[in-house]
């Protein structure tokens, strides 16, 4: 039997129902203190999409019964054996991963463009090659102006919710589209609080949509490397 | 460039966090049901079709 695994949390296990995956018995494998919230899963069953979002569902429930690590979606094991091995080699990591996260929950703001970057249109008297290189440099240009402009919303939003940067984590640019996605995590009780005080400090950017989601499991802080 | 509706956003994000975020445990056993590249694979087309298709038939369209 198969394990499709979806968090980690420390012993003793919550009290849940024991239904996991489309409905398959839901199991805990114990490690020491530590133990694992897996799916009972047949090899031959295909994850599919809607998996994916009934793993965060599941994730979501675990992480309410009690502090919980999720595990990247798709991860499984060929037995319970090898799941608790793998929980082993990694115990003590884990453990300080659960202590950052316990109590908190994670809010994601992405702000978007609210223009795209237009086509560049460098007159030149020059020929097509010096014309070509001069479109290049004022291409590049625009993109570090526009990740200039990314961090210093980061900065803001950072100062104004007077947060440790080591609870935010952020990236840039990571398309046409979006100039920031940034987590950050919270005490759960203060997690409307906080989502408010977000959005506040995001409308103030009058170039980008913000777009907040969240409170969910800690996903962005979870991990141990 | 196809503009990110909220919606799509906000599921572009979660399921980021599905793929890419969260504990990474023991490799070897990390991909140990069938098909798991593939499901991947379809998970990030679903994904890349918001805005990387349409940049792609844009290009094939110039």
């Amino acid at each position: 039997m198969t394990l499709l695994a979806h968090a980690i949390a420390a012993s003793p296990p919550a009290t849940l129902s024991q239904e996991g995956l489309r409905g398959r018995p839901l199991a805990w494998s114990e490690a020491g203190d530590l133990g694992l919230w897996s799916t009972e899963w047949a090899p031959d069953i295909k994850l599919e999409r809607p998996d994916a979002l009934e793993h965060h569902r599941l994730i979501e429930r675990i992480c309410a019964a009690q502090p919980c690590l999720p595990v990247r979606f798709g991860t499984a094991f060929a037995t319970s054996d090898d799941a608790r091995a793998s929980l082993d080699k990694r115990a003590a990591a884990l453990h300080a991963a659960l202590t950052r996260v316990a109590g908190k929950t994670e809010l994601a703001l992405t702000l978007l463009w609210r223009e795209s970057p237009g086509p560049l249109l460098i007159e030149s008297a020059a020929g097509p090659g010096r014309q070509y290189m001069e479109t290049r440099r004022a291409e590049f240009a625009a993109r570090e102006a526009r990740r200039a402009r990314a961090e210093t919303m980061v900065d803001r939003v950072v100062a104004e919710l007077t947060i440790d940067r080591q609870l935010v984590w952020h990236e840039t640019c990571t398309s046409d589209n979006v100039a920031v996605s940034l987590a950050v995590l919270v005490p759960t009780e203060q997690a409307a609080e906080r989502k408010a005080e977000l959005e506040r400090v995001a409308a103030r950017f009058p170039d980008v949509i913000p777009v907040l989601n969240g409170p969910w499991p800690p996903y962005t802080f979870a991990r141990t490397d | 460039m196809k503009e990110l509706t909220a919606e799509d956003t906000s599921l572009l994000e979660l399921v980021d966090r599905l793929l890419n975020k969260g504990v990474v445990l023991a490799g070897e056993a990390t991909i140990s049901v069938a098909g798991i590249d593939l499901i991947y694979l379809g998970l990030n087309v679903v994904l890349a079709a918001v805005e990387t298709i349409e940049k792609a038939q844009e290009r094939r369209a110039s």
